[in-house]
């Protein structure tokens, strides 16, 4: 079941065109990644989602239904967690929870007793009591994570939820994340982490100014690069050009070209045994050649040109 | 909701109270300011007396009654003279131990008494003072002319009292010089008592020249005081007012005179306070969590009215500090306090609404301080707050100042004090209405802001 649709989404800011024609669906019990760098569009696309910001064009569908034809049903079905800390530092994390959920609609006694349930889920509940300007980073993205949980969403909003914190945390929280996917929670999540996204994320969709490159399974995405593996190879490109060595561009698709190194991905099923032959065949002295799975890192440097981590 | 939106901020409050705090002491720090120098526990009797020291080198009748004169009745209360010799006088001064140091000369009373020379009295002042040297000058200053007067007049008969200071005369002719003394006395006293030039304050017999005035142009008799000099011989109408304000306490005047002022220095900090109160919504913008509420909620005025209502709570314990703790201070008796309450709950609605409609329009913290202050200053001083309304300028007292909720307030509130609660109802609904206007704009400005991608 699609949870969430969004189809052709636009939004500009002055002449910035900051989101443009986003398209994509989150089913129940998915994960859905949105992969890009800073500024690519993605904390847009989640604020016209969750109704903070109004689209310019395009339409949200949540669990079937327009967003615009009752944002606050359609709120009532999501949980945002945004990237940056909402959270009141001056109460404890009990009562953060409590007074979000009482947001979020619940009665007294609900919030009490999903609150204690989360800190317990988050193991936040030896801290449960202290002002949560005491807690660490981690801590705190628990209770940010946690304050958008208390009723139960069944489509989850998630904006960069592990930035600036410590790997253990970030494994602690993509844990608890994959335990709400298991209890069929449709989740889209943003990231510019890339080993989260390959880890975590059933489908991903590339995004870089504004637009969604490529999406799909990590599979289907390292299929664009022509199979399961890449070369790279270590020599003086400085004067030598791949489009001048004879048969090459029939046989190899460049992924990226450096003074010092040739990133390619063999065309067709072939062995990589020739394919390695060949490559150090060609007319330039090779110091190093790698063979390698290809990243999501390769896929976003084959769309745009640069490296993610740029 | 709105409850639940209070007990958070209150539960925010109490867990980090010191900038409420701040905002509590600051109006109870300033009424306790101005209780301490202007209100009822000040008493100026109480000043510090000017100690100076008399040298007494004639040691006559008259050199004695002159020193007498300095330490009894009035005088003792604000003068501390000590009598001494010259060279001990000197090194006193020379210490600062004194502000100055009178010296009756020798011969003093022979002189005045056969009338060789004018009057003469030497002051040696400390020149480390400054007020209490030019003070006891005055004084001499007065001392001497009523001396020369009374030798202008008395002249001729100088020689007998002459011989009687000498202890030449006997009871009788004592006696005859005393009567005649005392007859010559009753002709002058027309001219002596009243003086034919008196300073006096008025008060204004009730508080409906208050509100009245102000549309008959009669500015300068506003208020419950004004001052003037009033030709008392004749102002039939002064020694009425006169009558009846005897019939007052004491203290009267004074309570009345801060019972102004404090509503109008009430009006301007609760402008400030209002101000501080709101910032906490800055605060939610910053941290997100007003943006956050928006993911879970379509309407945004139930947080902007639970944010106005913490406010008003807020405002209204500084209210109680400062025109409670104020009316405690200056003794104040608040008249008509239930209409009295209705205002000031109309007011601090309408402020926190006021500033509510501010943050949406700079939701920026820092340029919104610039805004904001400016915003309460004008509020307060073409409201009338800060000064009387009808002490602005004239475009602004009869174009602007009516406008400002801030001078109906005011005035009302003084009306209300002194004995005119008849707008009260009005202008407290007119207040509500207004912060009802200002919160849905505010929820207006901010859906706006929002919907444009437009962050704190």
């Amino acid at each position: 079941m699609s949870l969430l649709r969004v189809e052709r989404l636009c939004k500009s800011f002055g002449a910035i065109r900051a989101v443009d024609v986003v398209s994509l669906e989150v089913q129940a019990g998915e994960i859905y990644g949105l992969l890009g760098p800073n500024g690519a569009g993605k904390t847009t696309t989640i604020s016209m989602i969750s109704g903070l910001l109004k689209p310019d064009a395009g339409e949200v569908f949540v669990a079937g239904n327009p967003f615009s034809s009752d944002p606050q049903k359609a709120k009532g079905i999501m949980g945002v967690v945004p990237q940056e800390l909402a959270i009141y530092e001056e109460l404890s994390g009990r009562e953060n929870l409590e007074f979000w959920g009482r947001m979020a609609g619940l009665s007294s006694g609900e919030a009490k007793s999903r609150a204690k349930d989360l800190l317990e889920a988050l193991t936040l509940s030896d801290r449960a009591k202290d002002a949560v300007k005491t807690y660490s980073g981690g801590m705190k993205r628990r209770i940010n994570l946690g304050c958008a949980l208390l009723h139960r969403p069944q489509l989850l909003l998630l904006d960069e939820p592990t930035v600036g914190i410590d790997p253990q945390a970030r494994q602690n929280i993509l844990e608890f994340i994959r335990n709400l996917r298991a209890s069929g929670t449709a989740i889209l999540y943003t990231t510019h982490y890339l080993e989260e996204a390959e880890d975590l994320c059933q489908r991903i969709g590339i995004i870089d100014h504004g637009r969604v490159l490529a999406e799909g399974t990590f599979s289907e995405l390292q299929d664009r690069l022509g199979g399961d593996r890449v070369f790279a190879l270590e020599a003086d490109f400085k004067n030598s050009s791949p489009d001048a060595w004879d048969g090459f561009q029939q046989r190899f698709r460049v992924i990226q070209k450096s003074e010092k190194q040739l990133v390619v991905a063999a065309v067709g099923a072939r062995d990589p045994a020739d394919c390695l032959k060949e490559l150090l065949n060609l007319p330039v002295r090779v110091e190093n050649v790698s063979l390698k799975r290809p990243s999501l890192n390769d896929v976003f440097l084959q769309l745009t040109g640069r490296e993610l981590r740029e | 909701m709105l409850l639940v939106l209070l007990a958070k901020d209150l539960r925010r409050a109490w867990h980090n109270p010191l900038p409420w705090l701040i905002n509590l002491i600051v109006p109870l720090a300033m009424t306790a300011l101005l209780g301490v120098v202007f209100g009822a526990g000040s008493d100026n009797s109480k000043l510090g007396r000017i100690r100076f020291a008399v040298v007494d080198e004639d040691q006559s009748v008259l050199s004695d009654m002159l020193r007498g004169a300095v330490n009894q009745n009035q005088a003792g209360d604000h003068l501390e003279p000590v009598f001494m010799e010259r060279t001990n006088a000197l090194k006193l001064i020379n210490e600062n131990k004194i502000s100055a140091v009178l010296i009756i000369e020798t011969n003093f009373m022979r002189d005045y008494l056969t009338a060789r020379a004018p009057v003469s009295l030497h002051l040696i002042k400390n020149p480390a003072e400054s007020i209490s040297p030019a003070v006891l000058e005055e004084l001499l200053g007065a001392v001497v002319t009523a001396l020369n007067e009374v030798s202008r007049n008395f002249n001729s008969e100088f020689p007998e009292w002459q011989a009687v200071f000498e202890g030449k005369e006997d009871y009788h002719k004592v006696s005859f010089l005393i009567e005649r003394a005392g007859d010559r006395l009753k002709l002058v006293k027309s001219f002596v008592d009243p003086p034919l030039v008196g300073y006096e304050k008025v008060d204004s017999l009730d508080g409906s020249n208050n509100g009245d005035s102000q549309n008959d142009g009669k500015a300068d008799v506003r208020g419950p005081i004004h001052q003037g000099l009033t030709p008392a011989a004749t102002n039939l109408a002064a020694a009425k007012v006169s009558e009846k304000k005897n019939n007052r306490p004491k203290n009267d005047n004074l309570r009345e005179t801060f019972a102004y002022l404090l509503l109008g220095l009430s009006a301007m900090f609760l402008l400030f306070l209002g101000q501080n109160a709101m910032t906490d919504l800055h605060r939610e913008l910053r941290m997100r969590t007003f943006e956050r509420y928006q993911t879970m909620h379509s309407r945004l005025w139930p947080f902007i009215v639970g944010k106005i209502i913490f406010a008003v709570v807020v405002l209204l314990i500084c209210s109680v500090v400062m025109l409670g703790g104020g009316g405690l201070i200056f003794q104040i008796q608040w008249q008509n306090p239930l209409p009295l309450a209705a205002l000031v709950l109309g007011y601090v609605l309408f402020v926190a609404a006021l500033f509510a409609v501010l943050v949406a329009i700079v939701p920026d913290e820092r340029r919104a301080g610039v805004l904001n202050n400016i915003a309460g200053m004008a509020l307060g001083i073409v409201g009338g707050c800060a000064f009387p309304a009808h002490q602005l300028p004239q475009f602004l007292r009869e174009h602007i100042t009516p406008l400002m909720p801030s001078n109906w307030f005011v005035e009302t509130a003084r009306n209300v004090h002194f004995g005119n609660p008849n707008a009260w109802e009005i202008v407290s609904i007119k207040l509500l209405l207004c912060s009802v206007v200002l919160t849905a704009l505010a929820a207006v400005l901010f859906r706006r802001k929002f919907r444009t991608g437009v962050r704190a």
